[in-house]
């Protein structure tokens, strides 16, 4: 042959290379964008919270890395179908508000059982969700298999709005908090100062960012 | 797995080795023999991408028997360094030349072919019902509610009985066109419709569920399915707008009586 | 007559001639005049009417001025790398920085076993051969280090923030790690250039020295790496509390191990690309010999060090999903599950080429090789491993074929796609290996003991017994739950273990005195097998290359995971065929840059330059060619031409 070694050697090489980027290609092709710092309106309706709520679930939460909505067999996290009418067999006596909150910010305090703990405090980093963000999630979590009651303006044992009467730990709202019922609406400017209205509540990224 | 196809390859192998075959024949077979073997093999198709990982290795793993020992070299690199520079096998060997690029057009033009197809929807033949519902004014829970008529079976046999020839009228007049004449969910209308009607007569079904759930079910209808279920894609009618509650749920009675079936117990609450 | 008539001519031809070269001068030096550059004349400024634009543009230069002069210092956050941007520029100077230094570490680490095998047994060649190896070091060690401080300097100059995050909180660590690079400079150096020079025990206990301190520097190293990924003894903001904790972090030990592993394999199997290349080039008998033994020894350590590289891997994968559940998810079931099917198509194909590389090797014994007739079984083994490991667990399917299946898992390849039947596979996949190995030792020789038939039996026995073990425990795996099957890997791994060790206890001591029936030729192997020892190297490269990205990817968005967010534009993590086209650029790098590694030790070996040499081919075309092409110089050859021709 005419071809010199290193010519040989070096067409190996590349060819080997080549391959392995060409296997590359041949997989799903997923480009994972950072979840999009969004600042929440504190007027959202509890319409908007749940639309909101899902797209969170979908993006920067990860729900559904590990949860599933309507699948049975073996499963890894529960599944989310219908939870907010279990939650009176699974923790009698709490509201389903209270039940939510304590799940997202204390996940390993009430084990479904038949699962093993492994799901992060949604509040910390590295998922680090807003207090206004898991409202609008517990609003999701109501639509399942129930009726949302959360407003934004509701407060629970983990987090009390700016302008909101401080719920005492004794005190479970009776349904959630009725908008009206526990503080008036407040502008948003003079309510939260910090976390004003900037986004609409549809987070246009948020949609974007998720690949399902 | 398809037996016949089994057998036919190892029919077709057994043959190859009784002829004596050529190294090069055996390794064609074999190729060909595994390719067959997955994608007519198998009662549930394997899907292309996996195939083609598949066949990869195989080809590898051909190749490099092939070659791993002298004498199959010899045996398998003669015949093909004779047929490329003989000069009898010149006409053969420009067909092959030809015939390799005509075959990689030919597969694009098979990949780039497909036909359009709407896209697929993971869906969740029975999802979860929400915990109440509203049906003509009333409000029903589902969770811990009941069939109304259910207790008249053992109250008052008679008037249960009752109850069911009502559903039977009902569900003969309204629902055996789609759920069949032996609830098989394959009446005269059934092979129009994609998802076909839900079977009653699997035995599982209907034991799985509580009378709320197909109550929920009936009288909502594929219009109040939830996202998951596909609301889009079933042709269930929402029954509330036709039927009275009473006959809705007599219709229930009917089924799992028609069946010899009872209704799944009502969970108790874990403390 | 001509003579008159010529004076005339030139009478009238000296002024003709006069005129004509003044006149060329003059020419010539008008032309080169106007050529000469003058500057044009220009209206004083004055008397030009500023038109709008000009003021215009004086105002906003003016501006700009004063802004650039009114602005403060402000800490840079990110800073853009032409072109390619921050990330590829870091992503690629770093894996290059870890090949070399992986090499590094490993050649060190097998040259002192070689050498010391050497020792003990007195055999010469040993000793030839680790100093071959060593040869190797102190190029590639100057281009670690010179890829260590640009990759430094990068991070200084593109991620200034993050850099001096890490500082702070790893500031302790870095005079040790200088003061150990020191070390590790002076015991390499007198490790290579002390060869033959001291008393063997000396030398030994350098290359001890050595080996101590490189694996201190990664140590060091990769305590900032892991820190990145599983940060511990920090708060919330990252405010440091306990040095120990950042530094004894969840994957630090881990990734220690499974690095040091990894590195032998990756050196073992550069090592003999090195020799098959001199074997490829190698122009006697003698030398094609030796390089075939190189490379055999190479690929041997190679093999050897990866076959308990899955284990180190898994565990390493259970540290991760000790620390945090969501890290795990995203590296198996999220957006990186993919990068394991490429994987498995890379471990594969390492298994099927180093099994390839032994059956081929069968081809060096003398005469018959019956135990050919079994490769085809150990091929089909090989062949399915590999098929079940490469099965995707989420499957790409067209619409159709989702409707055909029923859903988006197949009934039976739903079954392959999970861990119980992956770690099944991989483990039969190094039984087969072993398999392989022991047939190729075995070749030509007959076993003369008494008890050669028990031997050979019990052999047998416990590997099938060890295959039936690992197959029952993954079926068995499907039927229970998930923290008892994750548990069923132990069993699994120690059967295997147990039962290579066993049989290698039963094979030594029954080919003791063997009969031999053909002589081991080495360097009689076709040349195939040399081509597949570099293709061995340039898939343990690229393995590494993309376990290195998937290590440092994982983190997504962050630059310390859950502490420090990742805001650069950088932030987002890319597609696979993206990742694997960085890869495959960097492993080309590396392989140009270790070509040249090769071609500087191959300059030890060559003889002096000398002028007027007599010989066949062209000096100067020799120097240039000789070292790209692999030709042995001009006076070897010159002395072979002449050695046949007599």
């Amino acid at each position: 042959m005419a071809v010199p070694l290193i010519g040989r050697i070096g067409v190996l090489i590349l060819a080997s290379t080549a391959f392995y980027a060409y296997v590359g290609q041949l997989v799903p092709q997923n480009e994972v964008q950072p979840p999009q710092e969004t600042v929440l309106r504190t007027d959202l309706t509890t319409a908007e919270m749940v639309t909101t709520g899902r797209q969170i679930m979908d993006a920067k939460g990860l729900c559904f890395t590990c949860h599933t909505i309507g699948r049975s067999g073996a499963l890894r996290f529960p599944d989310l179908a219908g939870i907010a009418g279990r939650v009176s067999e699974r923790a009698p006596g709490v509201t389903d508000i209270e039940y939510f909150a304590q799940s997202l910010y204390e996940p390993d305090s009430f084990i479904v059982p038949g699962f093993n703990p492994g799901m992060p405090a949604i509040n910390r980093p590295p998922i680090g969700l807003t207090d206004q963000e898991i409202l609008c999630v517990i609003a999701y979590l109501q639509s399942l298999g129930g009726t949302p009651t959360v407003t934004m303006q509701t407060s629970h044992k983990y987090y009390t709005p700016a302008g909101a009467a401080p719920v005492a730990p004794g005190e479970a709202p009776a349904n959630g908090a009725a908008p009206g019922q526990k503080a008036a609406p407040v502008a948003p400017a003079a309510a939260a100062p910090a976390k004003s209205a900037q986004l609409k509540p549809q987070a246009a990224h948020l949609g974007g960012a998720f690949t399902s | 797995m398809n037996i016949t196809v089994l057998l036919a390859l190892i029919a077709v192998l057994v043959a190859l080795r009784f002829m004596k075959a050529h190294l090069l024949l055996w390794a064609g077979a074999w190729w060909v023999g595994i390719y067959v073997l997955l994608r007519f093999g198998f009662r549930v198709p394997i899907p292309a991408s996996v195939i083609s990982i598949y066949m990869g290795i195989v080809t590898l793993a051909i190749l490099a028997y092939l070659s791993s020992s002298d004498e199959r070299r010899e045996e398998v690199f003669g015949p093909l360094v004779r047929f490329m520079t003989e000069r009898r096998h010149t006409p053969f060997l420009a067909v092959t030349v030809l015939a390799i690029p005509a075959l990689a057009a030919a597969n694009v033009y098979v990949q780039m072919n497909v036909a359009i197809e709407p896209p697929f929807f993971p869906r969740t033949i029975h999802p979860a019902s929400p915990t109440e519902i509203t049906v003509q004014d009333q409000r029903i829970s589902i969770d811990s509610g009941d069939n109304p008529y259910r207790a008249l079976e053992q109250s008052n046999p008679d008037e249960f009985r009752k109850h069911v020839e009502n559903g039977r009228r009902v569900y003969y007049q309204n629902c055996f066109f789609c759920h069949g004449d032996n609830l098989g969910g394959n009446g005269m209308y059934a092979h129009a419709l994609n998802p076909i009607p839900t079977n009653f007569a699997d035995g599982t079904t209907l034991p799985s569920f509580r009378e709320t759930f197909f109550f929920w079910r009936v009288s909502k209808g594929g219009p109040g399915m939830p996202e998951e279920g596909a609301p889009w894609d079933t042709a269930m009618p929402a029954w509330e707008k036709m039927l009275k509650e009473e006959e809705m749920w007599d219709v229930i009675l009917f089924l799992y009586d028609f069946m010899g079936q009872r209704p799944r117990a009502r969970e108790e609450v874990h403390q | 007559m001509n003579g008159t008539m010529n004076r005339k001519l030139a009478l009238v031809l000296g002024p003709v001639t006069g005129v004509l070269m003044f006149a060329g001068v003059v020419l010539i030096a008008t032309f080169l005049t106007n050529r000469e550059y003058a500057q044009p004349y220009r209206a004083p400024a004055a008397v030009v009417d500023p038109t709008p634009r000009v003021e215009g543009v004086a105002a906003e230069a003016a501006d700009a001025e004063a802004k650039a002069k009114a602005t403060p210092y402000a800490e840079a956050e990110y800073r853009q790398f032409p072109v390619i941007g921050s990330r590829v520029a870091v992503w690629a100077v770093s894996q290059l920085h870890l090949l070399f230094a992986a090499f590094v570490l490993a050649v060190p680490l097998f040259a002192i076993i070689i050498e010391i095998i050497g020792y003990k047994t007195g055999d010469l060649r040993y000793d030839r051969l680790a100093h071959e190896f060593t040869k190797l070091l102190s190029v590639s060690f100057s281009l670690t280090a010179t890829f260590g401080a640009f990759l430094t300097f990068l991070l200084i100059a593109l991620y200034p923030k993050f850099t001096n995050y890490l500082m702070s909180v790893f500031s302790p660590t870095f005079l040790p790690y200088v003061l150990l690079f020191f070390a590790e400079a002076a015991f390499l150096y007198t490790y290579y250039y002390g060869w033959g020079k001291f008393h063997p025990l000396v030398h030994i206990g350098l290359g001890i020295g050595l080996n101590l301190v490189g694996t201190g520097i990664m140590l060091i190293a990769n305590s900032w790496l892991t820190f990145m990924t599983s940060p511990a003894g920090v708060s919330d903001t990252g405010a440091l509390i306990s040095l120990y904790d950042a530094v004894y972090n969840f994957t630090w030990m881990p990734i220690n191990i499974h690095r040091i592993i990894a590195n032998v394999a990756f050196g073992g199997s550069v090592a003999a690309a090195y020799a098959a290349f001199k074997f490829l080039q190698a122009e006697t008998d003698e030398e094609r010999a030796h390089y075939d033994w190189m490379g055999y020894i190479g690929n041997f350590v190679a093999i050897l060090a990866f076959l308990p590289l899955p284990f180190a891997g898994y565990w390493l994968a259970k540290e991760i999903y000790a620390f945090s559940q969501t890290l795990g998810l995203t590296m198996m079931g999220g957006a990186f599950s993919w990068l394991f099917i490429i994987q498995a198509v890379l471990i594969g194909n390492l298994f099927l080429a180093a099994n390839y590389y032994l059956w081929l090797g069968m081809g060096r014994v003398e005469g018959r090789q019956p135990l050919q007739k079994f490769i085809k079984y150990l091929l089909i083994g090989i062949a399915l491993c590999f098929a079940i490991w490469a099965t995707p667990r989420s499957i790409l399917a067209t619409v159709s074929e989702i409707r055909a299946m029923g859903g988006s898992t197949h009934p039976m390849l739903g079954f392959l796609g999970v861990m119980s039947a992956k770690n099944t596979a991989v483990n039969i996949l190094i039984l087969t290996t072993f398999m392989s190995f022991l047939l190729y030792r075995r070749t030509g020789k007959i076993a003369t003991v008494a008890w050669a038939k028990t031997g050979h039996a019990a052999q047998l026995t416990i590997f099938a017994a060890a295959a039936f073990i690992v197959i029952f425990l993954g079926i068995y795996g499907y039927f229970v739950e998930a923290t008892v099957r994750i548990g069923l890997s132990v069993p699994q791994v120690s059967s295997v273990l147990i039962a290579m060790v066993s049989i290698t206890i039963i094979d030594v001591f029954l080919f003791r005195r063997a009969k031999m029936t053909g002589d081991v030729r080495w360097g009689k192997i076709p040349p195939i097998s040399q081509y597949v020892l570099i293709f061995i190297a340039v898939t343990f490269t690229w393995l590494m290359g993309l376990m290195g990205y998937v290590r440092s990817g994982l983190r997504q968005h962050w630059h310390v995971y859950g502490v420090i967010r990742d805001t650069s534009p950088d932030a987002f993590t890319p597609t696979l065929g993206f990742a694997t086209q960085v890869v495959s650029v960097t492993v080309l790098i590396f392989f140009v840059l270790i070509g040249f590694v090769f071609w500087i030790t191959s300059l030890h070996d060559r003889p002096d330059f000398v002028p007027s040499a007599k010989t066949v081919t062209h000096p100067g075309a020799d120097v240039v060619l000789g070292g790209a092409l692999g030709h042995q110089p001009g006076i070897a050859r010159a002395s072979h031409f002449e050695g046949r021709t007599q």
